[in-house]
């Protein structure tokens, strides 16, 4: 075993002597979710069995020391093939449930569930969230398959979302993730993936397990590490995520700071691979791509524009060691307009923040202070993005957030040369 | 007459020329350890300044707050050229506390000796308040942008408050490390802090009772800030 190989508990080691080797394996992490998991196991099941027949698979439930019988629910659920016109695996298939070791979080389940890949010799891997509720058999051809038959090692999920979910992804994570790597993909933080064993067993050579990918940066880690090490990359289209709703009390601004400092934390990693990279180009996409009308949703204006003006004044002495001070400027005299002549221009806003990268990156002062000061800024950019694209189709919102890409993608060649200095 | 004139002048000046002869190799001493000690001092001086640009102190300073401090209170450049200047004053007191010691002057050895005593007080005192300094710029920051994210209103005023609370604590705790005015100081600050506390709760209480009482109703009857259906990621 390599180095940093993970200790398996002995009742996992038994399990996989008895197997030995196998096809395809789907990895379920899971953390007190007995409510949920019994529909993504069945999906996965009937998955495996309706599009994988003759493959010899495996299931893998890598808990985080569930309370709630999440373990014991997943190990008794079965599925009624004939209900859904389903032969059994002809190839054979067996289901693991272990627990975890190591620091607690998502990366860390992963890590076990890379790590009985490596074991088995894996050739397809795929992971899905635990408290899915729009999953379908579908989604597991959808990540094997690219995998299996056409040779690819990363498949990035593509959902159908609302044209103002995940704007956090949409107005920094997508953007900076394209511009920097060159590749458009378009949910790089989705949280289901397909990937090739071979994939899996690099992970594991990486050093970064008890760092804050394990804890909550795996899925912009796995899509980067991809990436930027030349693996081939594809996505594929799952329509519509639905899925037990975060903790409504989570702060914004914690969140803004660990999805962010994920990714700048990588920056630092890639620099010689980011650096030399121009534009970028498509990735395929797999699956049938469609879309559906719009549900109006609510959306609180003038509190983010409230909270943006609060932040832009009280904040400005702190944003001057870092900020230039032509962009201060503007946000002063935004902070001072109503709502109809509210605007943060995409080339405003690519400079915030490739400036929140380089003070990341120089360290100018406490890392977990810097993000999080980004919180007002950032519902500043959403509050602008709302009010421009209002009346707007999904597919015209989606221009608009090409033309945001562009301009991350144009100014980049400031964020390399001002990064060595 | 002679005699007497031997008695006034000549002896003492006699005994002060032996004196001074007797005291000449104790100055030459004196002056060669001053002379080294500046020689030490401008190596200890380069030495830690490279030391310092090793380990990247600039950048630690600037991160927690340290220059930006230094700077408001007029103290310009790199806080590690600042390093490297306080060890070469350091080492060349050493050297003259030695220099001085070297010239047995009693009066002086007993002056030297009640600094020495007081050198670790004075030392100790120097970290609080330095500690407090970094201290208070972090939890003054720390509560600034919670505060903001939180859409309070008076954030800026909110994170001097926190900083300028650390700092006259780690101020306090230096002066009782100095024993100087022990009772005083301390009654001083329980006053000073107590009604510092007083005031903020009367103003927060007066000025902000329809906020607490918007924000009761809410937690009672279940309502609260107009929530959105945005999706952050």
């Amino acid at each position: 075993m390599p180095e940093n190989s993970v200790i398996l508990g002995e009742d996992i080691r038994e399990q996989i002597e008895e197997v030995k080797e196998a096809d395809i394996l789907v990895g379920v992490p899971s953390y007190n979710n007995a409510r949920t998991i019994v529909h993504v196991v069945k999906a996965v099941e009937a998955g495996l069995s309706k599009y994988f027949p003759d493959n010899k698979s495996v299931l893998v439930n890598s808990d985080g020391g569930s309370i709630d019988g999440t373990m014991k629910v997943v190990k008794e659920t079965t599925v009624d093939f004939a209900s859904m016109l389903v032969r059994h695996q002809l190839g054979g298939y067996r289901k693991f449930v272990t627990p975890y070791h190591g620091v607690p979080g998502k990366g860390s389940a992963f890590r076990t569930i890379f790590e009985i890949a490596r074991v088995l010799k894996v050739k397809a891997c795929a992971v899905v969230d635990s408290d899915l509720r729009s999953i379908t058999p579908e989604w597991i051809e959808l990540l094997i398959k690219p995998i299996l038959n056409e040779d690819y090692d990363y498949v990035s999920p593509y959902y159908l979302r609302h044209k103002y979910d995940g704007t956090i992804t949409n107005t920094i994570v997508y953007p900076i993730t394209r511009a920097l790597y060159g590749k458009r993909i378009r949910q790089p933080i989705g949280g289901d993936f397909g990937f090739s064993g071979r994939l899996a067993s690099f992970y594991l050579t990486k050093d970064v397990w008890d760092t804050n990918v394990a804890r909550f940066g795996i899925d912009i880690w796995m899509t980067t590490t991809a990436v930027a090490n030349a693996f081939k990359v594809c996505q594929a289209f799952l329509g519509a995520k639905i899925h037990d709703a975060k903790d409504p009390g989570a702060d914004l601004s914690a969140m803004l700071h660990q999805v962010v400092s994920s990714v700048f934390d990588l920056t630092e990693e890639y620099f010689p691979v980011w650096s030399k990279v121009s534009n970028s180009e498509p990735v395929s996409t797999f699956g049938f791509v469609y879309s559906v009308g719009l549900e109006p949703i609510k959306v609180n204006l003038d509190g983010m524009i409230e909270k943006f003006k609060l932040g832009a004044e009280e904040l400005s002495s702190f944003y001057e060691s870092f900020l230039p001070t032509e962009l201060l400027r503007y946000l002063g005299d935004m902070a001072g307009k109503t709502k109809d002549n509210f605007s943060i221009p995409d080339d405003l806003w690519v400079e915030i923040i490739y400036n929140f990268a380089l003070a990341y990156h120089k360290r100018v002062m406490s890392q977990e202070h810097l993000l999080k000061s980004l919180t007002p800024l950032y519902l500043g950019k959403v509050a602008s993005f709302v009010i421009e694209t209002w009346e707007s189709t999904a597919e015209e919102v989606e221009q608009r957030l090409e033309d945001l890409c562009i301009a991350f993608e144009k100014a980049k060649m400031y964020l390399v040369e001002k990064w060595e200095r | 007459m002679k005699n007497i004139s031997e008695h006034i002048l000549t002896e003492p000046l006699k005994d002060f020329i032996q004196r001074l002869l007797a005291f000449m190799p104790n100055l030459l001493t004196c002056l060669i350890i001053f002379v080294f000690g500046f020689i030490a001092a401008w190596i200890v001086k380069y030495v830690v300044s490279k030391i310092a640009n090793l380990l990247r102190v600039d950048r630690f300073c600037a991160k927690v707050g340290i220059t930006e401090t230094f700077g408001k209170v007029g103290i310009k450049g790199p806080p590690a050229r600042l390093l490297s200047r306080i060890f070469y004053w350091l080492v060349l007191i050493i050297f003259v506390i030695i220099a001085l010691y070297t010239l047995r002057v009693p009066a002086i050895e007993k002056l030297l000796e009640k600094f020495f005593l007081y050198l670790p007080d004075l030392f100790v005192a120097a970290l609080l308040i330095i500690i407090g300094y970094i201290l208070g710029n972090f939890l003054g920051r720390t509560a600034l942008i919670a505060s903001v994210n939180a859409g309070v209103k008076f954030s800026r005023l909110l994170g001097k408050g926190v900083k300028a609370i650390v700092v006259l604590l780690a101020f306090v705790m230096a002066l009782e490390q100095l024993g100087i005015g022990r009772g005083t100081v301390i009654v001083a600050f329980t006053i000073l802090f107590g009604g510092f506390v007083f005031a903020l709760s009367l103003s927060f209480g007066l000025g902000g009772k329809d906020i607490a009482r918007q924000y009761l109703e809410g937690k009672v009857k279940g309502e609260s800030e107009e929530k959105d259906d945005l999706t952050h990621i």
